[in-house]
């Protein structure tokens, strides 16, 4: 069973991930703030952004994990950015920009596993493209290009580390708990 | 404004600044951005939460640039700092201006999006109340059993999932039995007009942007 369609159904849950998910990290918003304020008098600023992202780029390999077809990851990152540009965060219409940017980022993963395999491995390759798509994207927009060559590093490394975490292995706990209450059917392995 | 238009307008903007580095463009733009927001009505809290919060990761972005990078490139450091701002005040300026009702019925009815996804996201956003008490809930049933759920516990996101799939099916449910059919044609109640005048706007403001790309420095 391979569906590609979207219903009305999936469209409004993937929808609703996203925005649950918004909602989970604004609870936990002083963290962002929170972090940029201490890192800042080392230098290190921007690294609160790198820590934070596996949190941001979490909506989408779960969707796909849930709904295990093609898309399903683009669709829950952005769908999710545009229900929370109307939560009042700060960003307002930049969070589709950024919603665009992280659902393909998390979506290539799934993409390049030719959309057969929901496991650890399609997961893990997510975390790879989505540290290095992300990054690429602020290397113009938040001036990384500008950066000395080891604070990039440092940047690239820490990135990568909170969207394996995130992303990744809170994914996978969050779709094992999901697979124990039959709300995933079947496991491609 | 036609509510698309806007809305495209604002994002073509935000990409454009992103790959360009002028600061009198921006803060051009922050002006602008800033007299359209005020045109709103906002209130006190609101303004100085608007100005204030985004100062964090500017001030973190320019004093990183600025300070501890080997080029202590200043200008650059205001560069990303206003970049911040054209963000903040464009992007909320279009959201405090659009209602997303107007915003979901415009891009069905302009840009041709199916109406599946411009009412299906918009059924999941007007649910925004009932997330944020859910998850409320779910914390607060945790924590009568001694266990305190946070932002890195599978168990939240997997109780919070359980009920959005249960409201995904109401929901659908009940526009269905309002009479709502996946990819029919669809009469509608309220004609959001794109006009030529509309066209006129959006196409002179980014015309305006990009002549201050090439002409200032």
């Amino acid at each position: 069973m391979h569906t590609t369609r979207y219903h009305l159904k999936d469209i409004i849950l993937l929808a609703l991930i996203g925005i649950i998910f918004g909602v989970i990290y604004y609870a936990g918003d002083f963290l962002y703030n929170g972090f940029t304020i201490l890192l800042t008098p080392f230098g290190l600023g921007p690294m609160a952004n790198d820590l934070t992202m596996g949190l941001w780029c979490m909506a989408g390999p779960l969707a796909a994990m849930l709904l295990q077809r093609p898309g399903a990851a683009f669709f829950g990152e952005f769908l999710g950015a545009a229900g929370e540009m109307f939560l009042g965060g700060q960003w307002g219409a930049a969070n589709l920009i950024s919603g665009f940017v992280q659902g393909i980022a998390t979506e290539l993963g799934f993409t390049f596993t030719g959309y057969r395999r929901y496991n650890w491995f399609s997961l893990t390759l997510t975390t790879l493209t989505a540290t290095l798509v992300t990054f690429g994207w602020d290397w113009f927009r938040n001036g990384y290009a500008h950066f000395s060559g080891q604070l990039d590093l440092l940047l690239l490394g820490a990135r990568f580390v909170s969207i394996f975490l995130f992303s990744g292995v809170l994914v996978k706990l969050i779709s094992n708990l999901l697979v124990r209450a039959h709300v995933i059917k079947t496991v491609r392995s | 404004m036609n509510p698309s238009l806007k809305l495209f307008l604002v994002l073509i903007i935000s990409v454009e600044v992103s790959f360009t580095s002028k600061l009198t463009v921006n803060l051009l733009l922050v002006a602008a951005g800033l007299i359209l927001l005020l045109w709103t009505r906002p209130s006190g809290l609101t303004l100085t939460h608007l100005l204030l919060i985004p100062a964090i990761p500017a001030g973190a972005l320019a004093l990183t640039v600025g300070a501890f990078t080997p080029a202590h490139d200043w200008f650059f450091a205001a560069v990303l700092a206003s970049r911040v701002y054209v963000y903040v005040l464009l992007g909320s300026a279009v959201t405090r201006t659009t209602p997303p009702l107007t915003l979901a019925r415009s891009l069905e009815q302009n840009c041709h999006l199916p109406a599946k996804f411009a009412y299906g996201t918009l059924a999941a956003i007007n649910l925004l109340p009932r997330i944020i008490r859910a998850v409320k809930t779910i914390k607060a049933a945790g924590q009568m059993r001694g266990v305190t759920l946070s932002f890195w516990s599978p168990r939240l996101y997997f109780k919070a999932i359980l009920s959005a799939i249960s409201w995904a099916d109401q929901l659908a449910q009940a526009m269905e039995s309002h009479g709502f059919v996946e990819d029919q044609p669809r009469s509608q109640a309220q004609v959001i007009p794109l006009t030529g005048r509309d066209w006129a706007l959006g196409a002179s403001a980014l015309l305006l942007v990009q002549l201050a790309l090439v002409a200032l420095p």
